[in-house]
């Protein structure tokens, strides 16, 4: 009788014991595979003109990235130039009237060939995740970064 | 005429100078931290500000943090972390440095040279000497540059207990290519 007690017991322990295991490597697993969703099926959190959005970073560079660092957002404006990088292509939106300030777009790898197949001087919608504004050192003027980039059609 | 002249030659001088340092906004710098344990701290940057004057030879290049793109989403907040490379506060990573065998690599000549560069690399607001070796391709009006380096997280203040645990690697290694 009490053998029976206690082995049922320790069944029980036995079985929550399991049930933890699996879980944990469920979220693990979960946790190691995690990718990132295509950003064309992103809702974007903003829609922006390339040049008052260069504008809002030049005049405020620390409130802007506050607002739009990590964030999606769709930017309409003119591809200016098209710069390879590595085996790809960034597009460039350049405001020329503002000391060549500039947003950068880098793109998701399945999207790749869209950016490819842009013109210069070619009216675009791009949406990605805004990476931060800077002032660059080097170049001497204000530049935007984006990843994980699509054309937005 | 004299001034016309000087004006003429003071132009061409001005243009020289410009022509000899070039720049890219498209540079790559390629992450690896990844050990035996973890293959997932992995990262690329396709957005790295680059210059070289080919006449002094001096380089350097700027990255944004935030720009540097992992495949996983949960590594790609934890790098950008407080207790990883706080990129809230210290926005970009920075090297300035000089070839030191300049003379050696014919920037007009098409061919493959091998150089070494001398400078002081910036990372979590802390700075370093810091050498690579680096290829230099010459193809027509092509110069390609690829550098390669190891760095220690702990002298730039980067720790944490996925370091401590052997899940990223203590000297990640560091690729810096660059097409002007």
């Amino acid at each position: 009788m009490l053998t029976t007690k206690i082995n049922r017991r320790y069944k029980k322990w036995l079985i929550a014991l399991f049930v933890l295991l699996l879980a944990s490597g469920a979220v693990i697993w979960w946790l190691f595979t995690l990718k990132y969703d295509d950003t064309k099926d992103i809702k974007a959190d903003f829609t922006v003109n390339a040049i008052d959005f260069i504008k809002e970073f030049r005049q405020d560079m620390t409130a802007a990235n506050k607002k739009y660092s990590e964030k999606i957002i769709v930017v309409n404006g003119t591809v200016s130039v098209i710069e390879p990088a590595d085996t790809t292509v960034n597009i460039k939106m350049i405001d020329t009237a503002n000391n060549s300030a500039y947003i950068i777009f880098a793109f998701q790898q399945q999207h790749l060939n869209e950016a490819k197949q842009l013109k210069e001087g070619e009216q675009v919608s791009i949406k990605g995740s805004c990476s931060n504004g800077a002032f660059s050192n080097i170049l001497e003027t204000e530049y935007i970064t984006f990843k994980r980039c699509a054309v937005n059609k | 005429m004299k001034k016309t002249l000087l004006s003429l030659v003071l132009v061409l001088a001005t243009g020289l100078l410009f022509a000899q340092k070039k720049t890219t906004t498209s540079a790559t710098i390629n992450f690896d931290a990844t050990t035996s344990l973890d293959a997932l701290p992995k990262a690329e940057n396709k957005t790295v500000i680059a210059s070289l004057n080919t006449r002094t030879g001096k380089v350097a290049f700027e990255a944004a943090i935030k720009s540097f793109t992992f495949s996983n989403p949960k590594i790609q907040e934890h790098f950008n972390n407080k207790g990883w490379m706080d990129s809230d506060q210290f926005a970009t990573a920075s090297y300035t440095g000089n070839i030191s065998n300049v003379k050696d690599v014919k920037f007009n000549k098409d061919g493959t040279y091998y150089a070494t560069v001398t400078g002081n690399l910036t990372i979590h607001g802390v700075t370093k000497p810091a050498d690579a070796k680096a290829t230099i391709t010459v193809s027509g009006k092509s110069i390609k540059t690829t550098a390669d380096f190891t760095i220690k997280l702990e002298d730039y203040g980067v720790k944490g207990g996925a370091i401590a645990a052997g899940k990223v690697a203590k000297e990640p290694k560091i690729t810096v290519t660059a097409v002007f």
